[in-house]
């Protein structure tokens, strides 16, 4: 295989900013933390976006990213990125406490979903306390 | 004498109104050295959505646990589509002396968790 075929592989398999949380402001995939012990986003968390890769039944990574000021992480997915599939939003709600000196029930919280439609818009909030948290499929 | 044990759960279909019956789960400890879970129970739960004697006070050691729902198996079973595959919670055990009560409200399209009594 010649170098240059090569190095267009490498660039498919491992292609820039692909797992850093995107500037693009328009993913079809959003979310919003929110902290329901105090009443305020949940700001500065971290978290991930996986896809079920179905043929292996393991997860593949797709974004890292932290949620802003107001709970949200823009950019977790372009509209060409989105496939159907099972997708797994890892929230790390465990450090986020600890972060606010608190202690919490939950190490992480990990949302599995199925995409059916792509073309459509998923919002996937988190609600969360120390000792509880809920998710919906929003808008 | 307690027969349901240091963990329990109760599971509301939220949708309907009604308990989720028949609904399978499992119960999981992470080995702390290996970092892989281990399976400890399946169960399911019962005509009120309750399921009891998930693990004895005895295997209740401090640790990281996982309760996993098979929420979409459930849905299929009533011919109905969902969001949700499945849904798992992971908590973190510091007392093993405890009673931990879990409950998990869900319907379709959205599920909430929290630790009761």
């Amino acid at each position: 295989m010649s170098t240059l075929r090569l190095q267009q592989l490498h660039g498919h398999i491992f292609p820039e900013n692909k797992t850093r949380a995107m500037a693009t402001s328009s993913s079809p995939l959003t979310t919003h933390v929110l902290n329901t012990a105090k009443g305020v986003p949940g700001s500065n968390m971290a978290l991930s976006l996986h896809r079920l890769d179905p043929l292996s039944e393991t997860w593949m990574i797709i974004t890292t990213g932290t949620t802003n000021a107001d709970g949200r992480c823009p950019g977790l997915i372009t509209q060409q990125m989105f496939l159907s599939g099972v997708y797994k939003l890892r929230f790390e709600t465990g450090p986020y406490w600890e972060s606010l000196g608190e202690t919490s029930f939950y190490p992480y919280v990990e949302i599995v979903f199925t995409i059916d439609n792509p073309s459509q818009k998923y919002h996937i909030p988190l609600l969360l306390s120390q000792f509880s948290y809920s998710t919906y499929r929003g808008s | 004498m307690t027969e349901s044990g240091p963990l329990t759960t109760h599971v509301l279909n939220t949708g309907d109104g009604v308990p989720a019956a028949r609904m399978s789960l499992s119960l999981h400890r992470l080995d702390s050295e290996m970092k892989i879970w281990t399976m400890l129970s399946v169960s399911m739960t019962n005509e009120d959505g309750r399921c009891s004697g998930l693990i004895s006070r005895e295997a209740f050691v401090p640790g990281m646990y996982k309760l996993r729902y098979e929420t979409g198996s459930y849905w299929d079973s009533l011919g109905q589509n969902s969001f949700y595959p499945y849904a798992e919670v992971v908590f973190t055990i510091s007392d093993s002396k405890q009673k931990i009560h879990l409950p998990l409200l869900m319907s379709r399209f959205s599920y909430s968790t929290y630790r009761g009594s």
